[in-house]
């Protein structure tokens, strides 16, 4: 049996997974679709109950995964079919080209600022720009970018003379005829941690989202309260000023999917902390159906939340509507009736579903996906890491809506899982 | 010997000869004492770069070695593994940082460069002091001792033992299964059934090797991550001992139901019909639900939330098992109105709003409330409660079900002195990290699964068990051996006075206090350098290996000079 093992996901459950396999000798193909490694968890200031600093936390665990003999990162990269059975899986992996050499690349920089072309940056989740040649943010890993060909003057065609990057790069470190590669690869198990997205904000009319109001959607938030992202952590409205008043609507999607992401009620109590720290005069207001806060430190986070004078109401019904230049949440309080709330900001908390290329992505690993459109588990058994097929294995949020604990767990567990299927002296 | 320390500036691209002018700095300390070598070069990181530091070693003879360049979190591992194929011990090497703080922050280049240059001098006289530390290598047991009978441990075994790797599972009631064990139905949403845990057990049994000790406890404990003695001693009347050795250890004691709410708020106890959840299990296991009179109830109260306030936390699983008990009562040939009392309807898994649907469906009746006492007036049992807008309200049942608290088991207490692993302030067992660390006790070598460390389902207790096991068989390789922290601390037997000052600030318990010579000594196998004893004895008979005071002194003496 093949002991080594493809682990889809850079995010901190595939980081995980990565790390323990590699520590165990294995040989780690560790294939991710974005330019860097660290997944939606570096996206984040702090992390709930701590208030630790998310990216402190994970970062000695990126350094870990590119620096290991082991690992093998592509980047950039995607599966395209699985086939095969335990011990003996032939992977066909699909990788962008990056137009930058990760060899040659220290990452000094000099290369963004000459780039004549801007466009929107989707890890800042469209609060700012980039470069066509950038990295997606401050203290990215690896801390090498890569050229969107489509924005490219140079690689759309739209100009061909210019080579303003390369010019200023000191290493060659820009290959303006890089090519999109196929390869495959033989591998014994499977580790899938694709991880999730939030459910667009836009379904929903009646929060008022979009159009320039200040309606942010979770991560747009955490965007912007992150010293590394578009305003270095000042919270500033769309048009400059400091709100005086937000309100965060829970449950954003909650009855349409038909489940409860889980996490939503500990990160908001985290954001309405942010809030208060940094403009304590600010009237912070939770608007909120059922607290999910189980285990043994959250609700004293939820209760230590309230004592800094963090309003929460248990609502139903919840609109926001803009009016007299401001917002205004309309709800209904379910013990006491009809309310109003003028905000300045208000933050809504979506549902975590599924990411978008979930049907192509079980179709390629040959897994079915559960009636809320998750990878699905085999049924019967006690570990919903499992999956129908002997050696894949579904970790994280790509299995379901889960915090960071859990997320860690599972990607552990699928080692222990893996590990024991395959012991090395098969290998 | 005479010293000769190599000093390579890096230029790291533009990003330093554009902020500090080299040359100057290469001026100011070439000339000191013991500098061999002070040269730049253009990418030291770059398989060029480390291909001409090894040839500089070898060619100029380098006893020691100095690179200016980036942070150390970035190369310093790649500059020590240079020294090692060049044939240089690997602690005989200093970075200094003149990117991130010269380069990268002093706008004035005359100011960075006397900057870069007082840096890069301290850094000189540091490694003038360095010693050269060598790896040791330990053999280890790759055996494994699970304390806990139950879901967990039964898991953690199974994904365990294997030809080269012995289990031990030590439980101290006569059976394995744990609070699994006792029930009669899991969660059938899940399309699961308690018969999975029969057909586990029945694994374990036939697993030769896998060790069952049941009515026994562990009383001792000593060791390390791949070397923990352990005594056995079974609870029975004949107290027999045995001790085992192993290499890791997991805590799956689970957790027990609170019982120490007010029985004049919930009746239980001194109620007839006012039952625990574990009664209800038990009722449910038998067959029939019955009250005390022999008669089926009507109306059934499930009472969530018992002890969530008094103990500050949400259990997680009681709205799910309650709702399993609203389904097999509307289930049942004789239906029984049921009405479920809580706070707030935890269902964070993507099956359970599916499940609580179900229910409603049912015409299970769900009333929330911030306050709940269960009384008997003249002759019934009574559901007071409060409403949202704080109106009291009573109901009236046959029975009710109180869902109390999850909290730790007795002897958590006595079991953490042991493994010399903390609890927090809940009493359950403490995580490494609680993020990126579930699974671990901040002792290397002991981890923790399932409801040991705090209140959790079936199927997530079933993940943490398997994941201990991911990081034990990624960690004690039979065969294999583990290298320890290097950068340790040493006890000087002279200067030691035997206070143990310093036994009682270590926090991994590498200490041991040596009392035929009346000195404290460090155990080179767990010690992590962390250093706490170090700035904790009265003495100063403690030193770090790669932070002396001498060392720490005259580099600071020299950066401030």
């Amino acid at each position: 049996m093949n002991p080594n093992i493809l682990v889809l996901g850079a995010g901190v459950s595939g980081i995980e997974a990565s790390l323990l396999l590699a520590g165990a000798g294995r040989t780690v193909h560790l294939v991710e679709k974005d330019m860097l490694i660290g997944g939606q968890t570096i996206k984040f200031e702090e992390v709930y109950p701590n208030l630790e600093c998310s990216t402190c936390m994970v970062a000695p665990k990126q350094q870990a995964v590119l620096q290991s003999a082991n690992i093998k990162v592509y980047l950039q990269s995607e599966l395209e079919k699985l086939e095969g059975a335990l011990g003996a899986f032939t992977a066909r992996i699909t990788k962008k080209a990056r137009y930058v050499s990760l060899a040659n690349c220290i990452g000094c920089g000099a290369c963004y600022e000459p780039c004549p072309v801007s466009l929107n940056n989707p890890f800042e989740e469209g609060l700012s720009t980039r470069k066509a040649v950038a990295v997606p943010c401050a203290g990215a890993l690896p801390n090498v970018p890569a050229i969107d060909p489509e924005q490219c003057l140079h690689l759309n065609g739209k100009d061909r003379n210019c080579q303003a990057c390369k010019e200023a790069c000191m290493f060659d470190a820009i290959l303006f005829d890089d090519k999109d590669e196929t390869f495959d690869l033989e591998v014994g198990a499977v580790v899938v941690a694709t991880g999730f997205e939030l459910q667009e904000a836009t379904k929903f009319p009646q929060y008022a989202y979009g159009g320039g109001k200040n309606v942010y959607s979770a991560l747009e938030f955490e965007r912007l309260f992150a010293s590394n992202g578009p305003t270095e952590g000042k919270l500033i409205l769309r048009d400059g000023r400091t709100p005086q008043s937000v309100g965060i609507i829970h449950c954003v999607g909650r009855k349409e999917q038909g489940y409860c992401s889980g996490v939503c009620c500990m990160y908001a109590a985290k954001f309405s902390r942010f809030i208060k720290h940094k403009i304590p005069e600010a009237k912070v207001c939770e608007f909120h159906t059922d607290l999910c806060i189980p285990g043994k430190t959250y609700q004293k986070f939820h209760d230590q939340t309230r004592s800094l004078g963090v309003e929460f109401v248990r609502a139903e019904s919840v609109g926001v509507a803009a009016k007299n230049g401001g917002l205004e949440v309309a709800y209904q309080n379910v013990d006491r009736g009809p309310g109003t709330f003028k905000a300045d900001m208000v933050i809504l908390a979506p549902a975590m579903v599924p990411r978008r290329d979930t049907p192509e992505l079980s179709e390629r690993l040959g897994l079915k996906q559960d009636s809320r459109g998750f990878l699905a588990s085999r049924r019967g058994g006690l570990s919903p890491i499992e999956t129908d097929i002997e050696g894949v294995f579904v970790v994280g949020c790509a299995q379901g809506p889960k915090d960071i604990p859990e997320s860690v767990a599972q990607a552990e567990a699928a080692v222990g899982k893996i590990l024991s299927l395959i012991p090395e002296e098969t290998g | 010997m005479s010293v000769r320390i190599g000093v390579y500036v890096c230029e790291c691209g533009p990003n330093i000869p554009d902020k500090i002018d080299i040359d100057k700095v290469l001026e100011d300390i070439a000339p000191l004492n013991n500098v061999a070598a002070a040269k730049r070069f253009r990418l030291l990181c770059s398989n060029d770069g480390k291909k001409y530091l090894a040839d500089e070693i070898r060619k100029e003879k380098l006893t020691h070695l100095v690179v200016a360049a980036c942070s150390p979190r970035e190369h310093e591992k790649t500059f020590m593994q240079v020294c090692v194929e060049a044939g240089l011990n690997p602690y005989l090497f200093q970075m200094v940082n003149i990117r991130e703080q010269c380069a990268w922050m002093i706008p004035d280049k005359a100011e960075a460069t006397r900057m870069a240059a007082k840096h890069i001098r301290a850094g000189i006289s540091r490694v003038a002091l360095h010693g050269p530390l060598s790896k040791k290598e330990l053999t280890v047991n790759p055996d494994v001792l699970i304390i806990g009978g139950g879901i967990s441990g039964i898991e953690a075994a199974l994904s365990l033992a294997s030809k080269t790797r012995k289990v031990a599972i030590i439980e101290r009631s006569d059976s394995l299964g744990g609070r699994t064990g006792k029930l009669s139905r899991l969660l059938l949403h899940q399309g699961t059934d308690v018969s999975v845990l029969r057909e586990k057990i029945e694994k374990i049994e036939k697993d030769e090797n896998i060790s069952v000790l049941t009515g026994c406890e562990v009383t001792d404990i000593r060791g390390f991550l791949g070397n923990f003695e352990v005594r056995i001693e079974s609870s029975g009347e004949e107290a027999v001992s045995r001790s085992i050795v192993v290499g890791a250890v997991v805590v799956a004691t689970g957790c027990e139901l609170w019982d120490g709410y007010d029985p004049a708020v919930y009746g239980a106890g001194n109620i007839d019909d006012v039952v625990t959840a574990a009664e209800f299990e038990d009722m449910i296991a038998a067959g029939k639900i019955l009250l005390k009179n022999g008669k089926p109830p009507r109306s059934v109260a499930l009472i969530h939330c018992v002890g969530r306030k008094e103990k500050g936390y949400c259990s997680k699983v009681c709205c799910l098992y309650a709702l399993k008990f609203a389904h097999h009562l509307r289930d049942s040939r004789a239906p029984a109105e049921v009405y479920e009392f809580y706070s707030d309807l935890c269902l964070p898994e993507k099956t359970d709003q599916e499940y609580f649907d179900g229910a409603v469906k049912k015409g299970v009746h769900f009333l929330r409330t911030e306050n709940v006492r269960v009384e008997k007036r003249n002759g019934h049992i009574v559901v007071e409660h409060g409403d949202g807008a704080g109106k009291k309200k009573t109901l009236e049942v046959d029975m009710a079900v109180l869902a109390p608290a999850l909290v730790p088991p007795p002897g958590s207490e006595k079991l953490a002195r042991m493994l010399n692993i903390p609890l927090d302030e809940t009493g359950f067992f403490k995580e490494a990290h609680a993020m990126l660390d579930p699974v671990a006790a901040p002792i290397e070598g002991v981890y923790i699964a399932g409801c040991a460390s705090g209140p959790k389902n079936i199927n997530e207790s079933v993940v943490q068990a398997q994941a201990a096991s991911g990081k034990i068989l990624s960690t004690l390789v039979p065969g294999k051996t583990l290298e320890p922290e290097v950068k340790i601390s040493v006890i000087n037997e002279d200067l030691c006075t035997g206070c143990q000052t310093c036994l009682s600030v270590c926090f991994y318990g590498a200490i041991s206090f040596q009392a035929h010579k009346g000195v404290s000594a460090v155990n080179e196998a767990i010690c992590r350098g962390c250093g706490s004893c170090v700035g904790s004895c009265p003495s100063g008979a403690i030193s770090s290996r790669h932070f002396t005071y001498r060392q720490l002194y005259e580099e600071i003496f020299e950066a401030l000079r």
